[in-house]
């Protein structure tokens, strides 16, 4: 499945990127995160909980931070496993300024999911995807609020 | 002939009094003594090599009894495939080992790695849940066409290309090629025969143990014939002597052709039984069976039809690539093979036919017989061929039709038809069907409508399908010499009771046909006794003789055919016994009405009385055995030819792409009819099914091998309110080759009707200045609404 998209947020890339770097924010901010462990310098291990219409189920396995080029790229990397199938992602994230103090983040990637996610969950897959997506970048536009407050 | 003309009159269904008040008896529903349940880890993969399986967990989860894995079971064979084809060369069809666990790699979605038995259902799958499997993996090909392209990822490694076989059948193809070049005009259609799932209401189950004891196996099987899989299991699976095998098929709820098959979880059940000493019992959950159950049809063509300038088809030549999934299930090699090609003579008297089939293995889920099986295929190529010339040569495709048909022949007065392709047809009246199906439609008035409707900016088609199938499978020496590893023969077996009751033993199962109605009425028919006092048994390997089960429309035409003989021998015998009563010869003794009659005398003594005299022979001819029991085989000389016309009219809503089905006639000639509320209701469910696949269903696979719709939020079946009233008539022609006459009506529908629909739809749009070739089955709104646009 193509993931694909783009958000504005209030903050510049070197603000929004220093977000995204932070794991203890990353916990906040990621839908259905339940446990979020570092285990090198941008590698993490995860769990996570989704429901995707029909089915839910608990996801573990590793997030994976790439092609880290401050603060304008980098390629997130997943492989995250659960009794309802598994799903393989790798997305490429940009950020580009916009005037001083905004920034668009452009998302593009594929998504591979397998077993029952794919046989009973495709159909709503989008419809979910966009959801979290949402919610992910509200949290971090929420999260990004707080910091420019304090 | 009839004597108390039970034969011919619609009898409601006996069997509906325990079905309707839910006292059917499933094999779900048997619990045994000391009874397992099973539960399957399978893989999420479509390809993937499997590293390693960790059970460790699993194994110590409350309840489980024992796991295995596809290392237990290296030393046990696969499930094998019931019928040979070769390869054009020569060759024996690549089978691949289908083992009933997978301990290499798993080759679709759903394939099974290992399972895991418990105390019950539920720690069963709680414990599947904890097996740990690692996997990686491989690159997948779901394509039938993409797979034989160099470079395909290989479903097996030792099968080059992924072909199983290539095949080739009916006029050589210089011959056709030549007709081809000549021809006036040419119609051309590249064409997909989408993948379906069976859907079968009640989901597969199985239920298996071992008695140490008497060293004894009895399998419960949701299945259409159980003394094939007996045969199957015993003699190629597991090698365990086949009188110590019991294999039951208690009510069955629906098959369609997918439970014809021998699938590995009977024979891995059976093994696990004697493993652990204790019954094991599974039931498919939905999501599994449509991963699971053998899909149906997945051809992907391209054929043309030549035509000199009258219209006259002078030459077809057809390209399929047949998908059969990841393995070869048992009739997988003959569906798109002996059950199509032999069938693209159709109704019509083309002189050059060649046909060419590569079959193909894929990583998805196994296809093979699925109602009409092939048959469905080859028609759909045929209709959808000649109503589009009809169209491109500006001609009526009724006219067209007409100047084509074979002309009629009753198999007995008149030779049955030779066809370029192998069969020959037994009896037929082409002509007479569409003739009808034209007065039922008013067809004159429907094309009026169609052009008052084209003035008023709508779209309203006409579409027509014609169709021959071949059923009553099947003549043993014929399959034999086509590649089946079997004949298809059937046995029964007529008791009659010391009180002159009756009990029937069928080789035949039933699951929704009716037989326990129609089979008991041909018994009290012919012997002139009530229809209460016949029970019709089936299904039971230790009640049954033998059997060949049920598909291929063959219950009545075989099944029915091997019951009558043994009437035969039961009225010739009772004869005697009541030329001995009433001192007279046997030559003497009419039977009629259930009485023996000494010729034109009032001499006469009744069924019931010979029955006592042949259980209590006291007063007995010297030279008879007692009793009335009599046992046959029947083999049929011949396939049996139902033919039909099915026509539909439908309007297409320009706007939205939205096809409404206005009318549907079905005139279906299956020879004699025994029970005609029951052919009605065989005919009304396979339009069903076959406008199921016209505009609603299709199995879609992603490009990873995931199967993308299996449940019904996403896999779209037909339902009451899609359809109006159907409108049906028949004709008949009886088959001129068994004794009751009868050709057989499970498939009629599904084989006839999806062409009619689709053709229909083209002719709206064609009727709206829309010049649309093909739009791919299911014809779902978008894609209607595509091809107008795009056109």
């Amino acid at each position: 499945m193509q993931l694909a998209g783009k958000y504005v947020l209030h903050a510049a890339p070197p603000k929004v990127w220093a977000a995204l770097m932070n794991p203890d924010t990353l916990a906040h901010i990621v839908p259905g995160i339940s446990r979020l462990e570092k285990t090198g310098d941008h590698t993490f291990n995860s769990i996570l909980d989704i429901k995707l219409g029909p089915v839910s189920g608990s996801f573990t396995g590793n997030l994976q931070l790439d092609d880290l080029q401050e603060p304008n790229a980098f390629t997130l990397k997943a492989q995250q496993n659960s009794k309802i199938g598994n799903a393989n992602a790798a997305v490429k994230i940009n950020l580009s300024p916009i005037g001083d103090s905004d920034t668009e983040i452009a998302f593009d990637g594929d998504v591979k999911i397998s077993g029952m996610l794919a046989s009973l969950g495709q159909r709503v897959m989008g419809g979910v995807s966009n959801t979290l997506t949402k919610q992910f970048f509200s949290n971090l536009e929420k999260e990004l609020a707080k910091t420019s407050a304090s | 002939m009839s004597t108390n003309g039970l034969i011919g009159r619609a009898v409601k269904r006996v069997e509906d009094k325990r079905f309707i008040t839910g006292h059917g008896n499933y094999t779900d529903d048997i619990v045994l003594p000391h009874q397992t349940y099973a539960a399957f880890v399978r893989s999420q993969y479509a390809h993937a090599r499997i590293l390693n399986i960790d059970t460790s967990a699993a194994k110590e989860m409350p309840g489980v009894i024992a796991i295995f894995t596809g290392a237990d079971l290296a030393a046990v064979n696969g499930v094998p495939c019931g019928w040979q084809v070769n390869f054009k060369n020569g060759d024996t069809m690549k089978e691949p080992k289908h083992p009933l666990l997978v301990a290499d790699k798993a080759r679709h979605a759903g394939d099974a790695i290992a399972v895991v038995i418990a105390e019950t259902k539920e720690q069963a799958t709680d414990a599947a849940e904890a097996v740990k499997v690692e996997m990686e993996e491989l690159p997948c090909v779901v394509d039938a066409a993409k797979a034989v392209q160099a470079g395909a990822p290989l479903v097996h490694d030792d099968v080059p290309n992924n072909k199983s076989f290539d095949w080739v059948l009916g006029n050589p193809i210089e011959e056709v090629n030549e007709a081809m070049d000549k021809a006036a005009h040419v119609t051309t259609l590249d064409f997909v025969n989408q993948r379906l799932v069976p859907n079968a209401i009640e989901p597969r189950s199985y239920n298996s143990s071992y008695d140490p004891v008497s060293e004894k196996y009895t399998l419960y099987t949701s299945s259409q014939n159980p003394h094939l899989i007996r045969l199957l299991m015993c003699a190629f699976v597991l090698g365990i002597p086949e009188h110590k095998v019991r294999v039951v098929s208690p009510d069955v709820g629906g098959g369609f052709g997918s439970k014809i098959f021998h699938y590995t979880e009977e024979a891995l059940l059976t093994w696990c039984s004697k493993k652990i000493g204790r019954p094991v019992k599974w039931t498919s959950e939905r999501s599994e069976s449509f991963l699971l159950d053998a899909h149906g049809r997945d051809h992907v063509t391209k054929a043309e039809m030549g035509f000199d300038a009258n219209g006259k088809i002078v030459a077809l030549r057809v390209k399929t690539y047949a998908n059969l999934g990841a393995y070869l299930s048992t009739f997988s090699s003959c569906v798109p093979t002996y059950l199509h090609g032999t069938l693209l003579q159709g109704l019509y008297t083309t002189p050059k036919i060649n046909v060419d089939v590569t079959a193909v293995f894929t990583n998805t889920t196994p296809v093979d017989a699925y109602r009409g099986a092939g048959r469905p295929e080859a028609t759909y190529l045929l209709e959808r061929l000649i109503d589009l010339a009809a169209h491109e040569m500006d001609m009526d495709p009724a006219e067209l039709r007409f100047r084509n048909f074979i002309p009629p022949f009753d198999g007995v007065q008149q030779p049955g038809y030779q066809t370029q392709v192998a069969l020959q047809y037994d009896s037929g009246n082409y002509e007479g069907v569409l003739k009808k199906g034209l007065e039922m439609v008013n067809y004159a008035d429907v094309r009026r409508e169609q052009q008052e409707a084209a003035h008023n900016g709508k779209l309203v088609g006409i579409g027509f399908s014609t169709y021959i199938e071949a059923c009553g499978i099947a003549p043993s020496a014929i399959v034999g010499s086509l590649g089946c590893r079997a004949g298809l023969f059937e046995s029964a077996q007529v008791r009659v009771q010391p009180t002159g009751k009756v009990s029937v033993y069928t080789g035949s199962h039933s699951h929704g046909q009716g037989h326990e109605t129609t089979f008991a009425q041909i018994v009290a028919d012919k012997l002139g006794i009530n229809l209460d006092d016949v029970e019709i048994v089936h299904g039971d390997s230790e009640a049954v003789a033998f059997g060949m089960g049920t598909y291929g429309s063959r219950s009545l035409a075989v099944g029915g055919s091997a019951i009558m003989k043994s009437i035969d021998k039961i009225i010739e015998k009772g004869k005697k016994i009541a030329a001995h009563k009433l001192e007279a010869s046997a030559d003497d003794i009419e039977f009629k009405s259930g009485n023996f009659t000494v010729k034109g005398t009032d001499k006469s003594i009744g069924f019931g009385e010979v029955a006592l005299t042949a259980y209590v022979p006291h007063v007995y001819p010297k030279d008879l055995e007692p009793g009335l029991d009599f046992a046959s085989f029947y083999d049929p000389a011949n396939f049996t030819y139902p033919f039909g016309c099915h026509i539909a009219v439908v309007e297409v809503d320009k706007e939205t792409g939205k096809v409404s089905l206005k009318r549907f006639i079905a005139v279906d000639d299956v020879g004699n009819v025994i029970n005609p509320m029951i052919v009605e209701g065989q005919i009304h469910g396979g339009v069903v099914q076959g406008i199921g696949q016209a505009l609603f269903e299709g199995a879609e696979y992603d490009d990873n091998g995931q199967l993308t719709n299996a449940s019904y939020m996403d896999y779209c079946m037909p339902r009451a309110d899609d359809f109006p009233m159907f409108e049906t008539a028949s004709q008949v022609t009886p088959c001129p080759h068994n004794p009751l006459g009868v050709k057989g009506a499970g498939e009629a529908g599904t084989i006839g009707s999806a062409p009619a629909i689709v053709n229909a739809v083209i002719d709206a749009l064609w009727s709206g200045g829309h010049k649309v070739k093909d739009i791919r089955m299911p014809l779902t709104p978008e894609r209607v609404w595509h091809a107008m646009v795009d056109a």
